[in-house]
């Protein structure tokens, strides 16, 4: 199990310059120089592997083709291995030839999701991008329940403004894992944007029931939203403004969502509201701003 | 009846040439018994990729079929997807070797016997049994023939006339103390109680506890796939057909009145209302 979930893992890395990289990075450097990944068993080679990335993350290829020459004669045929030289191509090779090195894994083992991830990937980022969703909905239509795969296919979609199949291909994450509140509210943002406002209320109302914490001691209204539940009923707010300004667009839905009654939809405008001033008097500390268009505004920025 | 502590001595050669050696050989075939079974493993076959697909078919409907009570989805979603499933696996698109022909006859399962895939997970758990089997059969002849009626060892502590038969095996005499050891109960005894100290040296998932083996044959055999009740995907597609209407009519959005639930928990309506 852990195997295929460090697997999963190498399938959904993307390039990145972080802190924690560096920080990685460092502490992998020296262990690689002073040798001792090999007397630490197992967490040793982990080290080497997460080098890796991190030293693909700082551009340093010397290192990274260093640790998986490392990784290659300790662990031959490993597909973890072969993922990971996969993805070290992918930082100087042109993509033809990555490609052509996935495929070739691909041939020897038709089995090997993570490959076939890491080739949507690459297509994608070639521009390829209809490629990169044949490719990604094959795979998903053989190994269902990467989540991590539906999530990426959405994310495509969604670049491509194609806001109904993102919300399709999110509705099998949710199916997938229906306790992660995040894919709830991803959810709901694509329903908005896919203009199934309807939809979108009520997931973000679901989203806020899912994260407010009414197990504390404080009763629901007096607590501050933060985080993910801020921005829940930021969302709300939107979708009960533009039922107040467009009442058209109560009655537009794909999904045939039926839309809060009208005294419902005004008490949750009210509500929201004043969840959203509680929360930008205790983020910025000073009065919110008055005008209902000015506090969508001020808050947008917040919970970026 | 202080005789009997005075009663036998043992030579110390015994203990030197036979309780020894038949200790350290047992230990040694275990351990021996654990790499040849490693060798002789065939590494397990990849399924194919239609194959892996027609397995998991089922799991992506029950999966669906899983959240249907409080599902995630509002019903237009949700129908849409069952539906899509419903129809797939009337047509047979998850099917390993495609929809199957309308005017193909119900074919029969395949013969375990003719299939190469299934003979190989046979003659696994057979290569397993055999490696098991002959060594502790020529220990135990060799026991029988050189050891037989030997008194090997004295347990330090006092036992019930129950145990005689367990522990004086091959040594049939009415009114020895129970606590002598014969060599067949010795044998048997490292038999059935090696396995902890296997354990020790190989790690819990070893090969070498041929005890185990002793209680469920082929095991080994049984926890491959089993190949003679060849799965016949195409039926358990059409059953699922049924569940997933099943489902379907049970099926109710969580999020279907959140409005309301959301604005009594704020106080905004009051708790009693509708």
């Amino acid at each position: 199990m852990e195997f295929t979930f460090s697997l999963q893992k190498l399938a959904a890395y993307q390039p990145r310059q972080t802190q924690k990289s560096k920080a990685t990075y460092e502490t992998g450097l020296a262990l690689l120089e002073s040798g001792g990944y090999a007397s630490k068993g197992e967490e040793g080679w982990d080290t080497m592997e997460k080098l890796t990335l991190a030293a693909l993350d700082q551009g340093n290829l010397e290192v990274a083709d260093k640790c998986i020459q490392l990784l290659a004669d300790k662990f031959p045929d490993s597909p973890r291995v072969d993922v990971l030289t996969g993805i070290r191509l992918e930082a100087s090779e042109p993509p033809e030839t990555v490609l052509r090195y996935y495929d070739d894994l691909l041939e020897a083992d038709s089995t090997n999701a993570a490959v076939w991830r890491r080739k949507a990937h690459v297509l994608r980022h070639s521009g390829k991008i209809e490629r990169a969703v044949e490719e990604l909905s094959a795979m998903l239509d053989t190994f269902y329940t990467e989540i991590d795969g539906w999530l990426e296919l959405a994310d495509i979609y969604a670049s491509c403004h194609q806001h109904t199949y993102a919300l399709q291909a999110l509705s099998h994450a949710l199916l997938l894992s229906p306790q992660n509140p995040a894919y709830f509210l991803q959810y709901a943002e694509t329903a908005y944007l896919a203009e199934d406002v309807p939809l979108a209320l009520k997931t973000f109302l679901q989203t806020v029931d899912m994260t407010d914490d009414d197990d504390g001691d404080l009763a629901p209204s007096d607590s501050i939203p933060i985080g993910i539940t801020l921005r829940a009923w930021y969302g709300v707010k939107l979708c009960t403004r533009k039922f107040i300004t467009e009442p058209r667009s109560a009655s537009h839905s794909a999904s045939q969502t039926a839309a809060p009654n009208t005294s419902n939809v005004s008490l949750l405008d009210d509500l929201s509201t004043e969840r959203l001033r509680t929360a930008y008097l205790n983020l910025k500390s000073e009065s919110p701003p008055a005008g209902e268009a000015d506090l969508i505004a001020a808050l947008a920025t917040l919970v970026k | 009846m202080s005789s009997s502590t005075v009663s036998l001595y043992l030579d110390p050669q015994i203990r030197d040439w036979v309780l020894f050696p038949i200790t350290v050989v047992m230990i040694l075939v275990g351990i021996l018994r654990h790499y040849v079974v490693l060798l002789l493993q065939s590494p397990s076959k990849k399924l194919p990729r239609n194959a892996i697909r027609e397995q998991r078919a089922l799991v992506r409907s029950q999966i669906l079929r899983a959240t249907s009570a409080n599902s995630p989805l509002p019903p237009t979603y949700y129908k849409a997807i069952s539906q899509h499933l419903s129809h797939a696996f009337a047509e047979g698109t998850y099917l390993k070797d495609g929809p199957p022909k309308a005017d193909a006859p119900a074919s029969a399962p395949p013969n375990p016997l003719t299939d190469p895939n299934a003979m190989d997970g046979m003659m696994a758990g057979m290569k397993t049994q055999m490696v098991m089997m002959v060594p502790q059969m020529v220990i135990m002849g060799w026991i029988n023939f050189f050891f037989q009626g030997f008194v090997l060892i004295k347990l330090p502590f006092p036992l019930t006339l129950g145990f005689k038969s367990m522990l004086q095996r091959g040594v049939e005499t009415p009114d020895m103390d129970v606590r002598w050891v014969s060599s067949l109960s010795w044998y048997f005894l490292n038999f059935f109680g090696l396995n902890g100290l296997y354990r020790l040296i190989l790690g819990g998932e070893n090969a070498a506890d041929s005890s185990r083996d002793m209680t469920t044959p082929f095991a080994a055999a049984s926890a491959a796939p089993q190949p003679g009740q060849a799965q016949d995907y195409n039926k358990l597609f059409k059953a699922e057909r049924d569940n997933l209407e099943f489902s379907e009519g049970l099926h109710s959005w969580i999020a279907k009145d959140v409005d309301t639930r959301i604005l009594k928990k704020y106080g905004r309506l009051p708790a009693d209302a509708k």
